[in-house]
């Protein structure tokens, strides 16, 4: 699969209101003004050439949308082009307007593949013969309800093969050749209008009106997305492989689709458009300048080729992903962050993940979920306090909650029976909330409240050697417990610092309030992790130390 | 501690509170979460090595008296040392120096990179480590597990005395990876803290 995408609107776009007021008639009429204000021989000669109305019309630089909506029946093509001519051939190119028997054996249009002609077809590979640009809305619709979204947007993406950017050229060229004095653009740069513009144009009123919507300018969530492509498109172009039970796992290597993603650069300069077009196999092909001078590597010569065949449509209607985001806080020291399986047996009662994600998605009506946090505490370890900042991607979700529903899951999670987790400030995130959590995770100071026993009576000079401290530097080797699956370091982490709080009837238990620099493994800062650590409680006391209980009482960060 | 495993939770029972603020908005709520019941609390709670390690012992490793032992966290990293009834201990003045340089190389300079752990070198169970030093004799120390070498613990060259303190935390000597089949086969020719202790007369964590 291969082409250029464009997602942004173009501007120019007619609003609805100048759009609603060419009625049919007014358009046949304008159709067929343009075609009469055309060389005759020049429009006979690409009829001839298997060229359908619509890309004679963009070759000569006509743009409004109901220039390639739907075509000019063939008994008007009649009347413009006068009685004597045989049209037989042409009509079948000039397609129909209402409940016309057409050929099966459809002529398809040279230079845009049946793009124009609204024929294609589809991923089962039957040929699909859509009257206008309303009936290719119409299966958009479709899709659109039968996937149950909810949409007050959308973004259309088309994806067309480069070669016809080559086909507009050599046909262009051949123009200029022998009718240019005629049309006076012997001297011109090319006006055509690319196949993917006018389709935009097409399409875009009649899906607005169907999906009662407006395509805006900034692109929206969901998309609407036309691949046109000339071999079949594999299943899996629609879907993310791999989901499981609606979470995915976290993939090391980023997200990767088995899609080949084709490569598009749109660079415009004062004086031409390049561009740079990958290949079936994505590799940067060449360059088609557009004014049409320049021979492309592999010319196309006029007429072009016979075309058996229309392209394959692939249509996708789906949403990026969406980003829920706030703080949690877990109270049990029984559940992990994130889902824990090791031999097909669950660590843990259940994760902040499956409980967060399995909230937040049925208010989506997603299709999975990704959670994100800003760093993360071990299965034993609470988070209190301000709680931490995470988000939760959800693909594909049918509907943006409103802020109510928002609120309305955030209750739901915080009001289940178990009280194992609780979220806080639960809010859409619209800006890329990414960057800041990631932030949090690396830069962040963290503060934290743990149980520490020592082999000795704590005497008050030992509170004050502690709570005199402030950034005091620890050379952290990699912990032998996380050893095994990270680099064996050195670190070097600060105690910004630490505060002594006794324990009523003991005197060798203390809770130890301590805030530290992020990336710091508390537990190995207590009991020294075999000396790896230091130094460490044990060695500053000179006794020996251990932690019972560790809890995260704070993540300082703004904005979430 | 321990490493990811089930913690009772405490009783809640306020507290005075402490000279500053923690950051919440409840701050009483908070406290009451974090402040421990002292009847729940072991007058000795089990240490971190106790809890997340597995002991065994291999008394007389390849010689009479060459007591070792082998802590095995779950994740399936070996820390190696000097179980309390080896001979070195015996002797007078305890363990003086350390020596990293025995057969091939000198194991303290080895440098193991990356989470695959690239120039970890592979050693068999009977492989050197290194040599402590007594007054009157030395001894050689090995790997007792088959796998590869991750660290020695060089803090040993300059503390030579950390053996005779702390042979079973500070005073380890080095960290094994060992395969899973090798483990398997390597544990059956060793035996637990509680055999060992019989067998020396000695106490040890367990």
């Amino acid at each position: 699969m291969s082409g250029e995408t464009e997602a942004v609107s173009l501007s120019g776009t007619p609003t609805t209101a100048e759009l609603a007021a060419v009625s049919n008639e007014e358009e046949t009429r304008i159709l067929s003004d343009a075609i009469r204000s055309l060389p005759p021989q020049a429009v006979k000669d690409l009829l001839n050439s298997e060229v359908c109305i619509a890309c004679i019309l963009r070759l000569f630089g006509f743009r409004e949308h109901f220039h390639f909506r739907s075509s000019i029946s063939s008994s008007m093509l009649h009347s413009v082009l006068g009685e004597s001519e045989h049209l037989e051939h042409y009509g079948i190119l000039a397609g129909s307007k209402s409940g016309e028997e057409l050929e099966v054996q459809q002529i398809v249009c040279r230079m845009c593949l049946g793009i124009l002609q609204y024929l294609y077809r589809n991923d089962k590979g039957i040929l699909v013969q859509k009257l206008s640009a309303d009936g290719l809305a119409a299966s958009i619709d479709e899709m659109i309800k039968q996937d149950g979204h909810e949409i007050d947007g959308f973004s259309l993406e088309l994806s067309v093969p480069p070669v016809l950017l080559e086909h507009d050229n050599a046909v262009w060229s051949y123009m200029k050749k022998r009718y240019g004095q005629e049309v006076g653009i012997a001297e011109e740069t090319s006006k055509c209008v690319s196949v993917k513009d006018a389709l935009k144009l097409a399409i875009t009123y009649p899906i607005e009106n169907m999906l009662d919507v407006k395509s805006s300018s900034i692109p929206s969530s969901f998309r609407i997305r036309l691949t046109y492509s000339q071999t079949k498109p594999s299943s899996s172009m629609a879907k993310s492989p791999g989901e499981t039970n609606g979470s995915c796992k976290r993939r090391k290597t980023g997200m990767m689709n088995d899609v080949r993603m084709s490569f598009s650069v749109l660079v415009s300069c004062s004086f031409c458009f390049c561009f740079f077009a990958a290949d079936v196999n994505g590799v940067p092909v060449r360059s088609s300048n557009f004014s049409g001078d320049q021979k492309s590597s592999e010319p196309c010569n006029f007429p072009l080729e016979k075309v058996n065949e229309p392209y394959y449509l692939a249509l996708v209607c789906c949403r990026t992903p969406i980003y829920i985001g706030g703080r949690y806080l877990k109270f049990s020291r029984n559940v992990s962050q994130t889902r824990w399986i090791i031999d097909d047996e669950r660590k843990g009662e259940s994760s902040v993940e499956e409980i967060i994600g399995s909230s937040i998605l049925p208010a989506c009506q997603g299709d999975s979920y990704k959670f994100h946090a800003a760093g993360r505490e071990d299965i034993d370890v609470r988070m209190l306090g301000s709680g931490r900042p995470f988000m939760v991607e959800v693909q594909n979700a049918r509907r943006v909650p409103s802020e109510a529903i928002i609120k309305e899951t955030e209750t739901k999670i915080n009001s289940l029976e178990e009280k194992l987790v609780a979220v806080k400030n639960l809010k859409l995130e619209v800006n890329n909330g990414w960057g800041l959590m990631h932030e949090g995770e690396s830069e962040k100071q963290k503060q934290y409240c743990s149980l520490v026993w020592i082999s000795r009576t704590l005497e008050d000079e030992d509170v004050q050697t502690i709570t005199a401290s402030k950034d005091m530097k620890v050379l952290q080797r990699t912990p032998i417990r996380v050893l095994h699956r990270r680099s064996p370091l050195e670190r070097e982490k600060i105690i910004h610092w630490m505060k002594v709080e006794r324990v009523a009837g003991s005197s060798q238990y203390f809770l130890l309030h301590l805030c530290t620099q992020a990336g710091t493994y508390i537990k190995e800062f207590v009991h020294g992790d075999f000396g790896r650590t230091n130094p460490s409680i044990g060695s500053i006391l000179g006794c020996r130390a251990e932690i019972l209980q560790l809890d995260v009482t704070d993540v300082k960060m703004d904005g979430f | 501690m321990a490493d990811h495993t089930v913690q009772e939770s405490n009783d809640p029972e306020k507290q005075g509170k402490p000279e500053f603020l923690l950051p919440v908005e409840d701050e009483g709520e908070l406290r009451k979460l974090l402040v421990p019941d002292p009847e729940n609390l072991p007058a000795t709670p089990s240490s971190a090595v106790e809890t997340n390690f597995v002991s065994y012992f291999a008394p007389d490793f390849t010689k009479p008296g060459h007591d070792q032992y082998v802590y095995r966290h779950a994740n399936g990293l070996c820390v190696v040392g000097l179980a309390p009834g080896h001979l070195a201990f015996k002797d007078e003045g305890g363990i003086t120096a350390v020596d990293f340089n025995v057969g091939k190389s000198d194991r303290s300079g080895m440098k193991v990179t990356g989470k695959r752990k690239k120039n970890a070198q592979h050693f068999e169970s009977n492989t050197a480590i290194c040599k402590v030093n007594t007054k009157a004799d030395s001894y050689i120390v090995r790997c007792c597990v088959k796998g590869s070498l991750l660290e020695v613990n060089d803090r040993l060259i300059k503390q030579p005395g950390l053996l005779n303190s702390s042979a079973d935390r500070e005073g380890y000597v080095a960290i094994m990876m060992p395969r899973p089949a090798d483990w398997l086969k390597v544990k059956a020719s060793l035996m637990s803290g509680e055999e060992y202790a019989k067998l020396r007369e000695v106490r040890v964590l367990n």
